[in-house]
C-alpha cells in the first residue's frame, strides 16, 4: 500500500476506494473478451449465411450441372417425367418387350425467358412513373405533402406480395381478359405483323406445326409485368428521390440562371445522376426478378416460350413455387435447384452492381433497405 | 519507503542539446530567451523545456517524461516531460492544435480508444507506468477522473448518471448508492438544485447544471485526479464562474489539471501554468509567475495575444 | 455549359415552355398514378376482406368444404404464424443485434467489417424462394448422400445431423427460412441506430473505468432503444407476410399444430392455398385472411413510423 495517500484527509464520498490496484490480475476470460466474441459470431454468421446459401444450391444442383450442362441453359423443353421413347416414325421403341422410357429432359430457356420479359415489361411500365413521381417529391410538391405521400408509397412496398397477386388474380387479370386484350386485338391487329406477333400461337403435335389463334386468359406475360411494375414502384421512387434529393443545387441554379424551363432543369438533374438512377432501375430489376409470390398466381403456368404477351408463361420463381413442393425425382429436383441457383446469381450480380452504382453517389438511405 | 523526490532530469546521453533543463532564468548559464524556441521548432529542432524551479518543491502526482505521441506517421507529442503537483491545479494553456487535448487525454489512456496511436516515453502514476504492460486500464480510469468539452451526460436519471461509476463497482446498495449520490453531488455544488428531481433525465437539465452533474458523476468514482478538458468552453459566464468556484473547492482533496483556451479562466482558477505550443511544452511553473514575468519570450507573447 | 447565351427565338422559347409545362403535368399526373393504383388495390382488398371477416375467422378451425360449417376459419392459421414469427425472432433478433453491434462497435479495426456489411446488404435481396430451398435442404429433405458426406466431419454437424427432423416438412424450416430473412434486416438496422448515438456517450462511459461490453450494454443500447425496437419491428412486419419461403418448409396444415417438428400452417401459405384453390368459399376466406394480414403489417409500420416521428421531435426538443 503506498504511503501516497495517508497525508490527505478524505473529504471524497469514499476515501478508500481510491487506494485501487493498478496491476492487471489475470481473472480469466473477461467480459470484454466474451462481448467481442459474441459479436464477432453475428458477424461471422452472417457471411457464413451467404456461403451456406451458395454452396447448398451449388451441390443439390450438381446432378443436374453435370447431366446437362450448358444444355440445360438453352434448352428449351422442360419434361419432369419420362416418356415413352419414339422412333422417327411416331412408333413406340420397344427393348426386350418392355417399353423405352426417354429420362427426363430440362431446359431452362422457358423460365429465363419469362423473367427476364417479365422483368423488362415491368421495368418500361414502373421507370416512367417512378421517376416522374421522383421529380414531383423533389421539385413540385408542397413540403405538406412530402412525407404523407411519401409514407403512402413507401406502404406499398411494405404490402406482402400476396396481396398483389390476389389482386392480379382476381380483378387485374379477369378486366385485362374482358376489355383490355380484346381491345387491343381488335384495335391493333389491323397493323401488319402485330397479330402474327401478339394474337396467334404455334403448336407442334406430331411434327406439323398448326397455328391458332390464341386465346386470351388474362393470365399472361402482360399482367405478370402490370403486377410486377407496380410491385417494384416504390423502390424505385424512393432511391430515385433520394438520388435527385441529393443532387447540389449548385447544378440546378447553374441551368436555372441561364433561363431554362423547369423541364430543362429536371433533365440536367436526371442526366447528372444517371448513373444511380441506373442502379435505382436495376435494383427495381432485381427485385422484379425474384418476386414469386404475385407473379406466380397470374403468370399463368405454362413452361414454354412464345413470342406474343398475351400468352401465359412461367418465370424461374414460379417454376420454383409451382413445381418444388412435388418434385418427383431427384434429377427434377437437382434441376429445380439449378433453376434456383441461376436466380440467386442473377439478383446477386444485379444487386452489387445496382448498390455500386447507387452508394458511389452518396443517396444510400433507402436502398440500406 | 521515502517519496519519491523530483529529480532534475538531465539527459545523460552525449546529445549536445538538453532536453528536460530546470532553470531559474538567475540560476542557469544561458539566458533562455536568446533561443528562439519557434525557429528551433520550424528547423524541426528538439526544444528544451523551460521549467521554473518553484515545481521541485511540489509532491508529483503524474509524472510526464519523455512523452512522445504519433497518430499514425504523424508526430502530435514531442518529447513532453512535466510533473503535475499533487492537490493543485495545473492548467494546460496554448493555441489550437497545440497538443494539449491529446497530451490531457493520453493520462487516462482515452487516446487508446483511437486506431493508430503510438507513444514512446512514459507516464507514471502511483509509481506505475501508465502505459505499462501489466496496468489494468480500467481501474487506472477509474483513479482519473475526466470531464469533457461538452457536458455528456448520460440519457438516464440524474441519480444513474451519478451512481454509474458505483455500479462499475458492483455496489447495489440502495442505501449507500444514496448516500454517496448526495455526497457527490453536494461536492459538485449541485444537490440543492436537483435533490427532488433525482429521477429526472439528465438531458433535462442546463448546460452548466450538466457539467456539474458530470463533475458530481466523476468525483463519485472517487479518483484521486480531475482532467478537465476544457470544461466551460460550452458554458456561460455564470455557469462558468460557478464551476471556477467548485475547482477552487475540490483542488486540495483532489489533483486537478485543466486544459483552457482561456488565459483568463488559467490566470483565475490554477496554481501553476504550462504553455504549449505545436505539441511541445515550452513553458511551465506557477500560475503568477508565468503570467506576469514569463521566462520565454514566446510565453509572452502569447499570453499578451501576439499570436494564437 | 456554354456560358454564351444562344439567342432563342420566341416560338423555340414557346415550344421549350410548352414541353416543361407538358412534362410537368405528366409528373403530376404519374404521381397521382401511383397513388391511385395504391388506393385502387389497398381499397378493393379492405373491402373484399371486410365483407368476408367474421368471428368465426379468428375461433374457427379449417373445415373441408362440402361438410358442415364449411369452410370454417383460419384459427390455426393464425396462431401458427405468431409461433413461426416467435421461432424466427428467438434465433434472428439475437442473431442480428449481435452482427448489429459488432459492425457499430468492434468493426473499425477489423477485416471482418466490409464484409459483413456488404453481404448483408446483398443478403436482402436474396428472392425469398430460394431462402426457402436452402431451409427445404438443410432441414427438409432428408439428408442427400452428398451433404450428409461433408457432415461427418465435425462433431457439431454430426450432432446436427441427428438432431434436426429431416425427411418431414416442418415448422422448424420454416422459422429458420424467415430467420435467415430477418437476420440482415436486424443487423443493419441495428448497425444505423446504434452509430446514431454521439460518441461522447462511449468516451465518458470508458473515462469512469467502464468495460467496452457495460458501455456498449448498458449505455450505448439503452440510448438506442426505441429505434433498435422499430428495427425489429420492421423485420417482423416482413417475415409476417412472407409466402414464398414457407411453402416448401413448413408447407402448411389445415389442422391446428402446435409442434414445429410437423408441416406447419401460416396465414401467408393459407390464403394462397385458398385463393389458388377451386373452391369459392375458401376464396372469400381467403380474401379475410389477407385483411388481417395487411392489417398487420400496415399497424406495425405504422407504429414505427410514429416512433420515429416523436423520437425525432424529442430530440429536437432537447436540443
Amino acid at each position: 500500500m503506498s504511503e501516497l495517500s495517508s497525508n490527505i484527509p478524505s473529504l471524497a464520498p469514499d476515501g478508500q476506494r481510491r487506494n485501487r490496484s493498478l496491476i492487471l490480475e489475470h481473472r480469466g476470460l473477461s467480459t470484454d473478451a466474451i462481448m467481442a466474441g459474441l459479436a464477432r459470431t453475428g458477424a461471422v454468421c452472417i457471411l457464413l449465411m451467404l456461403a451456406a446459401l451458395i454452396i447448398v444450391l451449388a451441390i443439390t444442383a450438381w446432378p443436374a450441372i453435370t447431366t446437362f450442362g450448358w444444355k440445360f441453359l438453352v434448352g428449351t423443353q422442360w419434361r419432369p417425367n419420362e416418356l415413352p421413347l419414339i422412333d422417327a416414325a411416331g412408333n413406340i421403341v420397344y427393348e426386350d418387350g418392355e417399353m423405352v422410357m426417354s429420362p427426363p429432359v430440362f431446359g431452362a430457356l422457358p423460365v429465363i425467358y419469362g423473367t427476364i420479359v417479365s422483368s423488362i415489361l415491368a421495368i418500361g411500365f414502373a421507370v416512367p412513373l417512378s421517376f416522374g413521381a421522383a421529380l414531383f417529391l423533389v421539385r413540385l410538391c408542397p413540403k405538406k405533402l412530402i412525407g404523407g405521400i411519401s409514407f403512402l408509397v413507401e406502404f406499398l412496398a411494405a404490402v406482402p406480395s400476396i396481396a398483389y397477386g390476389m389482386w392480379g388474380l382476381f380483378v387485374l387479370a379477369p378486366f385485362l381478359q374482358r376489355y383490355v386484350e380484346p381491345t387491343l386485338k381488335s384495335g391493333l391487329s389491323w397493323i401488319p405483323g402485330v397479330n402474327a406477333w401478339l394474337f396467334v400461337q404455334t403448336s407442334t403435335r406430331t411434327g406439323e406445326s398448326i397455328t391458332s389463334e390464341l386465346p386470351l386468359t388474362g393470365r399472361d406475360m402482360f399482367c405478370g409485368g402490370l403486377v410486377l411494375a407496380i410491385m417494384i414502384l416504390p423502390i424505385i421512387t424512393a432511391i430515385s428521390r433520394d438520388v435527385l434529393k441529393s443532387v447540389p443545387r449548385a447544378q440546378i441554379e447553374g441551368t436555372l440562371a441561364l433561363g431554362s424551363t423547369w423541364w430543362q432543369s429536371s433533365f440536367e438533374m436526371l442526366r447528372y445522376s444517371r448513373s444511380a438512377l441506373f442502379g435505382a432501375v436495376m435494383l427495381g430489376l432485381a427485385r422484379a426478378a425474384g418476386e414469386t409470390m404475385a407473379i406466380t398466381m397470374v403468370i399463368g403456368n405454362n413452361n414454354q416460350i412464345n413470342k406474343s404477351l398475351f400468352a401465359p408463361a412461367q418465370t424461374m420463381s414460379s417454376l420454383l413455387a409451382n413445381e418444388f413442393a412435388e418434385a418427383s425425382s431427384e434429377i427434377h429436383r437437382a434441376a429445380l435447384t439449378e433453376v434456383a441457383l441461376i436466380l440467386l446469381l442473377m439478383s446477386l450480380i444485379f444487386n452489387v452492381v445496382a448498390r455500386r452504382l447507387v452508394v458511389g453517389s452518396n443517396a444510400n438511405t433507402a436502398a440500406a433497405h | 519507503m521515502t517519496r519519491p523526490q523530483l529529480q532534475p532530469k538531465i539527459n545523460m546521453s552525449t546529445d549536445a542539446q538538453p532536453t528536460h533543463a530546470i532553470s531559474d532564468s538567475a540560476a542557469s548559464g544561458g539566458d533562455p530567451r536568446q533561443f528562439n524556441r519557434l525557429q528551433a521548432i520550424a528547423r524541426g529542432q528538439a526544444v528544451p523545456i523551460e521549467t521554473h524551479s518553484a515545481i521541485a518543491g511540489e509532491q508529483p502526482v503524474i509524472s510526464v517524461d519523455h512523452f512522445n505521441l504519433f497518430y499514425g506517421s504523424k508526430q502530435a507529442l514531442f518529447d513532453v516531460s512535466m510533473d503535475i503537483p499533487r492537490g493543485k491545479v495545473t492548467s494546460l494553456i496554448g493555441p489550437s492544435g497545440c497538443g494539449k487535448s491529446t497530451l490531457i487525454r493520453s493520462v487516462n489512456r482515452l487516446n487508446d480508444l483511437i486506431d493508430n496511436v503510438n507513444i514512446t516515453g512514459s507516464m507514471r502514476y502511483r509509481d506505475v507506468d501508465i502505459y505499462g504492460k501489466l496496468v489494468n486500464v480500467i481501474e487506472l480510469r477509474k483513479s482519473l477522473g475526466m470531464v469533457f468539452q461538452k457536458p455528456n451526460p448520460f440519457p438516464m436519471s440524474i441519480f444513474e448518471n451519478v451512481v454509474y461509476p458505483l455500479r462499475i463497482e458492483g455496489i447495489r446498495n440502495r442505501s449507500k448508492l444514496e448516500e454517496i449520490c448526495e455526497k457527490s453531488l453536494r461536492g459538485a455544488a449541485l444537490w440543492d438544485e436537483v435533490k427532488d428531481r433525482l429521477d429526472e433525465n439528465a438531458l433535462g437539465m442546463s448546460g452548466g447544471q450538466q457539467q456539474r452533474l458530470c463533475i458530481a458523476r466523476a468525483v463519485a468514482a472517487d479518483p484521486e485526479v480531475l482532467l478537465m478538458d476544457e470544461p466551460c468552453s460550452a458554458l456561460d459566464p455564470i455557469a462558468t464562474s460557478k464551476i471556477e468556484d467548485l475547482i477552487q473547492e475540490l483542488k486540495g482533496e483532489y489533483s486537478i489539471l485543466i486544459v483552457t483556451h482561456n488565459m483568463q479562466q488559467a490566470s483565475r482558477a490554477s496554481d501553476y501554468t504550462a504553455f504549449m505550443y505545436l505539441g511541445r511544452l515550452i513553458e511551465y511553473g506557477p500560475t503568477i509567475d508565468v503570467f506576469t514575468n514569463p521566462h520565454l519570450k514566446e510565453t509572452e507573447d502569447y499570453i499578451t495575444g501576439r499570436f494564437g | 455549359m456554354s456560358a454564351a447565351r444562344k439567342r432563342i427565338s420566341p416560338a423555340y422559347q414557346n415550344y421549350l415552355n410548352t414541353k416543361s409545362t407538358v412534362f410537368k403535368g405528366l409528373c403530376i399526373a404519374f404521381t397521382a398514378a401511383i397513388l391511385a393504383v395504391l388506393a385502387f388495390v389497398t381499397f378493393y382488398l379492405l373491402q373484399k376482406g371486410f365483407t368476408h371477416i367474421s368471428l368465426s375467422f379468428f375461433t374457427e378451425l379449417p373445415i373441408p368444404p362440402g361438410m358442415e360449417n364449411a369452410p370454417g376459419g383460419m384459427k390455426n392459421a393464425l396462431i401458427g404464424t405468431i409461433i413461426l414469427i416467435a421461432l424466427a425472432g428467438v434465433v434472428g433478433i439475437p442473431l442480428g443485434m449481435l452482427a448489429g453491434i459488432y459492425l457499430s462497435e468492434y468493426s473499425s479495426n477489423s477485416w471482418l467489417g466490409a464484409p459483413t456489411r456488404f453481404i448483408s446488404d446483398v443478403l436482402t435481396g436474396v428472392p425469398s424462394i430460394v431462402v426457402g430451398i436452402l431451409g427445404y435442404e438443410l432441414l427438409v429433405a432428408p439428408i442427400s448422400a452428398n451433404i450428409s458426406y461433408w457432415m461427418q466431419f465435425t462433431w457439431l454437424t454430426r450432432k446436427l445431423l441427428h438432431l434436426f427432423p429431416n425427411g418431414t416438412f416442418n415448422g422448424y424450416a420454416g422459422a429458420a427460412a424467415l430467420a435467415f430473412i430477418m437476420i440482415p434486416i436486424v443487423a443493419r438496422t441495428t448497425e444505423e441506430m446504434l452509430r446514431l448515438v454521439p460518441h461522447s456517450y462511449r468516451e465518458a462511459s470508458i473515462a469512469l473505468g467502464a468495460t467496452k461490453a457495460r458501455t456498449i450494454l448498458k449505455v450505448v443500447v439503452p440510448a438506442a432503444t426505441g429505434s433498435l425496437v422499430t428495427g425489429i419491428m420492421l423485420s417482423i412486419a416482413r417475415i409476417a407476410g412472407e409466402t414464398a419461403p414457407l411453402l416448401f418448409t413448413a408447407l402448411g396444415s389445415r389442422l391446428l399444430t402446435l409442434d414445429p417438428a410437423n408441416p406447419f400452417p401460416s396465414l401467408t401459405v393459407q390464403v394462397f392455398t385458398y385463393a389458388t384453390g377451386p373452391f369459392k368459399e375458401e376464396q372469400e376466406l381467403a380474401w379475410a385472411g389477407m385483411l388481417i394480414l395487411i392489417g398487420l403489417v400496415f399497424i406495425l409500420n405504422l407504429v414505427v413510423r410514429l416512433t420515429i416521428h416523436s423520437m425525432q421531435r424529442n430530440k429536437l426538443a432537447r436540443a
